[in-house]
């Protein structure tokens, strides 16, 4: 049994439309008016269990949306969707104790106490026997590494050991699929490494499927295997990460500054994107040149005071997704 | 996955350990929910110095109009001594005891926060409760002494007090907490439907003081108190305050049954607010 299918799933809110003006107001108290927001348009999707699913796309794309059908908060307008074989509306509670969340903006701790009293609080909430729950704390603990955290109380945490007890505290009643929603956000790059490997080693160690949401490229390159894009409520795209990653993941965008003046001549997948002073902003496209070769050509190029090296954030790698899309149309 | 023909997913034993348990471990569960609300009232304790400062200062105020009044005797059925520990008591239900459960439903329904309260599988306005009554049991202990050693040092104790019916008293004062938390948790829930609600939450408050708070209902003209014991607002705190300190028993057989009706009422419509906005928000989300 695959662990979510929905097919042609649409929803659509209804929200009041607000008039300028005093007459508009008055009016609308009597005759409210009300516009229609596709918010998801006909969405097929099928995960099987174990997989790992980036679920990506912009602001108001549709994301949310679709999660919350999955977990029984929205009703959808048209189509089916069933989760674990669950209607998760009509099913939502017996749904719930097979599902864990986290949402990276919205905590499920209790922010005065310590994460055990959480734990305990949330293990009583999904019926697990206390003497299961303890045994289930104590393994979470070691391999979130909380043996330090466990009686700090949360509002004393950094943000990186809070999302640690936030996905402990999802896992305590050892759900099947784990929905993550912009789990890495705000954190720093060593800690956003961490919980990476967390999630793909518990979907390695216990086969947990994982439905994650995110605006950064690396959560989708280093956790996920599939990718799946949506905008304006619609899938534009559905694909393996590997292929995705030689298709759109494969540029790089390096911050350079020099000690003195300098001159930096375009190569061959290098793209000069901004000089100014001693510093440039460059676009490598690393199929056609590695990041090696752009470090040693840099050296080469003067004397280098600073390199750093990122990823072009998520919104353009969707821009050039829905350009080649455009393309590939047209 | 094990599923059974129906397509249904096969719970697991071990997860659902208190499936076939019934009621009494579904109850284990919000216990644990109050139990983690009265732990966080303990480490918080020091918020709730202000609300005793304040509760001292205003029963001191009141206590002082009321001397001045008194001059000895009674005012319908009341002596200085009664009315003074009548006050402790309706302050100590309504201020001592006060809940954001108002603030709150109006903040979770707005901002979407309810949404999150959703995915568990637990009840959301047995939830509410749950919490409300752990952080209640603090503050009643809290307000509760401060309560009995003001009443002892500015009038003493009632003379002839049967202690044999101060549990009565106090079931009164718990059905009296519970319809205000209920009806409170109507109002809240009004969100769902208006996005500007706080005036009804001005008015129940007034309401709730003119009728029984601040004064006995019975000091209130004859045509008023026939009107307000029809209404919920008077076995909030005026009901037990009354039972508490002048009990009797054709009073109390005509108080507790209408407090019982006022709390079926409030918790029957919160719940059926609550099923009906949910419908709503499910449709046409927060």
């Amino acid at each position: 049994m695959n662990m979510i299918e929905a097919y042609d799933l649409s929803k659509t809110y209804r929200t009041r439309v607000r008039g300028e003006g005093l007459a508009a107001s008055a009016r609308a108290m009597f005759r409210p008016v009300y516009r229609e927001v596709l918010a998801v348009q006909s969405i097929d999707l099928v995960v099987p269990p174990g997989e790992i699913v980036a679920f990506i796309g912009p602001n108001g794309a549709g994301k949310s949306t679709t999660i919350k059908m999955m977990t029984g908060i929205l009703r959808p307008n048209s189509g089916s969707i069933r989760v674990l074989g669950l209607d998760p509306v009509r099913e939502r509670s017996n749904l719930s104790y097979h599902i864990g969340t986290v949402f990276g903006q919205k905590s499920q701790l209790w922010f005065h106490l310590p994460p055990t009293d959480s734990f305990t609080l949330l293990g009583r909430i999904y019926d697990v026997a206390p003497g299961v729950l303890k045994k289930r704390i104590a393994m979470l603990t070691e391999r979130f590494e909380l043996g330090a955290l466990l009686d700090v109380p949360v509002r004393k945490m950094s943000l990186g050991q809070r999302i640690r007890c936030e996905v402990a505290a999802s896992l305590l009643h050892e759900p099947e699929i784990l929905f993550l929603d912009e789990p890495t956000i705000g954190l720093d790059v060593v800690v956003k490494q961490a919980i990476r490997e967390l999630i793909r080693d518990l979907n390695q160690e216990k086969g947990t499927t994982i439905f994650l949401t995110s605006h950064d490229a690396g959560d989708v390159e280093h956790v996920c295997r599939r990718a799946i894009v949506i905008d304006h409520g619609r899938i534009v795209l559905d694909q393996p990460v590997k292929k995705l990653k030689y298709d759109y993941l494969n540029r790089k965008i390096i911050a350079v500054r020099f000690t003195e003046k300098h001159d930096l001549k375009p190569l061959p997948g290098i793209e000069v994107q901004k000089t100014g002073g001693l510093g440039s902003r460059l676009l490598v496209d690393t199929r056609i040149r590695p990041i090696g070769e752009v470090m040693s050509w840099l050296v080469g190029s003067g004397a280098v005071a600073d390199i750093t090296v990122e990823d072009p954030p998520m919104e353009e790698i969707i821009t050039t997704i829905f350009s080649s899309q455009d393309e590939g149309g047209a | 996955m094990p599923a059974n023909p129906q397509g249904q997913v096969a719970v697991p034993d071990h997860k659902r350990w208190g499936a076939d348990r019934g009621p009494v471990l579904k109850l284990g569960k919000y216990l644990a929910i109050a139990k983690i609300n009265l732990h966080q009232a303990i480490v918080y304790r020091s918020n709730v110095l202000g609300g005793l400062l304040f509760y001292a200062l205003f029963i001191f105020v009141f206590f002082s109009l009321w001397r001045a009044i008194y001059h000895g005797g009674e005012v319908q059925g009341y002596s200085l001594r009664q009315v003074v520990w009548y006050l402790c008591i309706t302050e100590l239900l309504v201020f001592g005891c006060r809940t954001p459960v108002f603030t709150q439903m109006n903040e979770d329904i707005k901002t979407g926060a309810l949404a999150y309260q959703l995915i568990r599988p637990c009840h959301y306005v047995a939830y509410q409760f749950a919490g409300a009554v752990g952080r209640m049991v603090f503050n009643l202990v809290c307000f509760g002494i401060l309560a009995v050693v003001l009443g002892m040092v500015m009038v003493g104790p009632l003379p002839d007090y049967a202690l044999t019916t101060l549990p009565l008293g106090i079931l009164s004062a718990c059905l009296g907490l519970v319809i205000n938390f209920f009806l409170l948790m109507c109002l809240g829930l009004t969100a769902f439907r208006l996005e500007e609600n706080g005036a009804f939450y001005l008015v129940y408050q007034k309401l709730v003081f003119m009728l029984g708070m601040f004064i006995p209902l019975e000091f209130l003209p004859g045509w008023l108190q026939r009107i307000a014991r029809w209404l919920p607002f008077p076995y909030v705190a005026w009901a037990p305050a009354r039972l508490l300190v002048a009990f009797s028993w054709p009073l109390f057989w005509q108080i507790l049954p209408l407090q019982v009706f006022w709390a079926a009422i409030a918790i029957g419509l919160s719940l059926l607010l609550y099923r009906q906005g949910m419908r709503g928000l499910q449709a046409n989300g927060g």
